[in-house]
């Protein structure tokens, strides 16, 4: 497994050389810190020449503090047995990349979900505008600015709480002082 | 021609009787509580033998079952498929979400009482609820049926602005045909 | 001469459909020319709903997510809140865990039973096999009080002991179970009508599958052996003895093959899960859950269900409730692109057969 990862970093780094490593020795995972532009060339070149065929996942983390989106693409080679995680950052302000859905057609589908949820653009990316919101018309919802329960209290009716509401907690101790049989004394307060 | 109140009581208890057993449900799985449909209708909990079977289109059915939460998306396509149904037409609400909002009380996306949209017969409580609350409620409804108090429908009618206008202030793109029966 | 195009909404109202989804199909005649998929009925924005409870109460929402089978949604999350904090789960919490996993599956057989053949017009198969799922849901009573939720499987180990006297009552109920199997068979299988409407129908090309990214019973249906409890063992499933079956050909005949054989092989895991379980301790407990922090990281960790591969990516930031839960299911990449692909050239009587054969659940695209 050790000589495995060794060998895949030595191809990374002579193709890609400022390309960030960090290992995680008890697991079977290797994470690669790339810049943006690097995304569409190092994903061609891991699945047409060493073998990393699968794509599993991208993930997509919100850093509101430090201004910035990441995105996680996480490639799997059935042969080598290895998770690579090849992450890079995009400025929050105006987000925007390059589209890989040449290269496996299911990021299709992805992508789709980031540009509606998040905001982000995606460069030669042909499909309908609309695909889970209906006639939304606010900002992004998945981004960490946007207050849920505020928009949900504004257009949404709630239901009033009942009229005789009790406390919980002092309705269990009230009842707890009457008589408890035998074998429920162990769950009681 | 009979047309005397005591002559109409007869008609009426005979209708009753005949349309409480034999109610038909629509097939149309909203929710996460349609999981729980199909042990009600198959081998072990029965519900045929109280005249509950499947209906494939609205024109055909007569109940409605919201089984679980309702997304904006969906319930325009509920109203649309509630005024298709012909009289008599019974909503029952399937589980915690239809009451008040369940676990998903603070979402941006499903609404939290059902009763301002759509007006309800009988609720049904639960996370999910079992096969036996749900012949349970069958048997209310058919109670409600045989007094001649299950009018939810009449309600629709009368307060058409007000449910009109609570419908339009969450669903902005109104494309939908008059309704007028 | 060719016939004029219509576009027919196969809707969310539909006694055919799998789930609360529409496909939009162009048609000329009877073939489909183009197919469009549209989800977004059932979306709830779990994930955004999550970021403001804390470890433990969004671990109740994780149920809730894909409600044919439930238990590998909990199992993902505490494997990955695991990995991230560094914590050690006893042995015996470890086979209780593949022995629920294994039940789930079964159940969720079950159900598909009943799915693909009232799709084709075989309603007794339905009574049958959900009936017998029953049983399943009454052992899962007995162990964690719910018939469809479970919460069960949490970060540390398992909630509680089995009660006495389980193993015999779930081996009394795999015993039943491997019988009626047999009468499904004699059904399903060795019907002509079944043979005739499903060879040839909703081919899934071996070349092309894996750029759209297909995993689970459908790679297995094109004759690629690949199995996550094999290549990424976890849990103890590398110390139990099982087999991963194959067929060739890619269409819903292969598929149903293949299921057909994984049956069996989970009554098989489960015998020898209860025969090694060993004592001891079955629960690593977790400090006060109001209080209850994460170190700064990130994990994704991937799970076997009966439709595929379930991915779920966690990421943290040191504080009490979770920066990031991400989770793609199986149906995400099976439901939109590859469905649209296949459907091409098809009939409009095969699409509910074709789309119980992938497997496409509509929670688990749009969460």
């Amino acid at each position: 497994m050790q000589q495995l990862k060794a060998n895949l970093i030595e191809h990374i780094k002579t193709s890609f050389k400022d390309a960030r490593v960090q290992d995680y020795p008890d697991e079977n995972r290797l994470d690669f810190y790339v810049n943006k532009q690097c995304i569409p060339s190092i994903l061609t070149y891991a699945k047409d020449r060493l073998g990393y065929i699968h794509l599993s996942h991208i993930a997509i983390v919100d850093w509101l503090e430090e201004g910035e989106f990441e995105l996680i693409y996480i490639i799997w080679s059935p042969e080598e047995k290895i998770k690579m995680f090849v992450r890079t950052r995009l400025d929050r302000e105006n987000p925007v990349i390059a589209n890989i859905d040449m290269i496996w057609r299911q990021a299709n589908t992805y992508e789709r979900e980031f540009r509606e949820m998040y905001g982000i653009q995606f460069q030669g990316l042909e499909a309908p505008e609309e695909f889970i919101l209906e006639d939304w018309n606010g900002p992004p919802p998945m981004r960490r600015d946007f207050d849920t329960e505020a928009y949900a209290n504004e257009t949404f009716f709630h239901r009033p709480g009942r009229e005789d509401a009790l406390d919980v907690r002092e309705e269990i101790i009230k009842r707890s002082r009457e008589e408890i049989p035998e074998f429920a004394k162990k769950y009681s307060r | 021609m009979i047309n005397d109140k005591n002559s109409q009581k007869i008609v009426d208890i005979i209708q009753n009787w005949s349309r409480k057993h034999s109610i038909w449900v629509l097939a149309y799985g909203t929710g996460c509580g349609a999981i729980e449909i199909p042990p009600t209708m198959t081998s072990r909990y029965d519900a045929e033998r109280l005249g509950v079977r499947g209906a494939a289109t609205p024109r055909q059915a007569d109940v409605l079952l919201i089984t679980g939460y309702l997304t904006t998306k969906t319930l325009k396509r509920v109203i649309r498929v509630y005024e298709q149904m012909q009289d008599p037409k019974y909503v029952i609400g399937f589980g915690s979400c239809t009451i008040n909002g369940g676990m998903y009380y603070d979402s941006y996306n499903t609404i939290k009482v059902l009763d301002k949209y759509l007006p309800v017969d009988v609720y049904i409580n639960g996370c999910m609820p079992r096969p036996e609350s749900v012949l349970a409620g069958f048997g209310k409804l058919q109670e409600l049926i045989g007094d001649g108090k299950a009018n939810g429908a009449d309600k629709y009618k009368e307060n058409l602005d007000w449910y009109r206008a609570n419908q339009k202030k969450i669903i902005p793109n109104w494309v939908m045909p008059e309704y007028n029966w | 001469m060719r016939e004029k195009a219509t576009t027919l909404y196969f809707g969310p109202q539909h006694p055919g459909i799998t789930g609360n989804m529409m496909v939009r199909v162009k048609v000329e005649g009877d073939t489909i020319v183009k197919a469009t998929t549209e989800v977004g009925y059932l979306h709830r924005a779990f994930e955004k709903l999550q970021e403001k409870r804390n470890w433990l109460q969004s671990f109740t929402m994780m149920c809730r997510f894909c409600v044919p089978e439930t238990d590998p949604m909990e199992e993902s999350y505490s494997r990955a809140v695991e990995a991230i904090e560094g914590r050690e789960v006893p042995e015996r919490a470890k086979y209780i865990r593949v022995m629920v996993l294994e039940l789930a599956r079964l159940a969720s057989f079950m159900l598909w039973y009943g799915g693909q053949n009232g799709s084709l017009g075989l309603y007794t198969m339905g009574q049958w096999s959900v009936g017998d799922r029953n049983y399943i849901l009454d052992l899962f009573e007995e162990l964690t009080g719910g018939r469809v939720y479970h919460m069960y499987i949490w970060p540390g180990g398992v909630r509680r002991d089995l009660p006495k006297g389980f193993e015999q009552k779930v081996l009394k109920t795999l015993d039943y179970l491997e019988n009626r199997l047999n009468d499904y068979d004699d059904l399903m299988f060795d019907n002509a009508i079944f043979k005739k409407r499903t060879q040839g129908v909703g081919i899934v090309d071996k070349g092309k599958a894996i750029e759209h990214g297909v995993v689970g019973a459908v790679l297995r249906g094109c004759g690629i052996k690949s199995d996550i409890r094999i290549d990424d063992p976890y849990e103890v499933y590398d110390k139990l003895d099982f087999e991963v079956p194959t067929a060739e050909g890619g269409d819903i005949w292969a598929r149903a093959l293949v299921r057909r054989q994984e049956a069996r092989q989970s009554i098989r895991i489960i015998r020898q899960a209860i025969a090694d379980m060993p004592g001891g301790s079955f629960y690593n407990k977790i400090p006060n859950p109001q209080k209850w922090t994460i170190p700064k990281g990130d994990a994704y960790v991937r799970t076997e269900s009966v439709r595929g591969e379930i991915g779920m990516y966690i990421a943290s930031d040191g504080g009490t409730m979770p920066r990031r839960v991400h989770l793609r299911g199986a149906a995400y990449v099976h439901g939109i692109t590859l469905l649209e692909d296949v459907l091409m050239g098809e009939n409009i009587a095969d699409i509910s057969a074709i789309m119980n054969s992938l497997g496409t659940c509509p929670p688990e695209i749009e969460r």
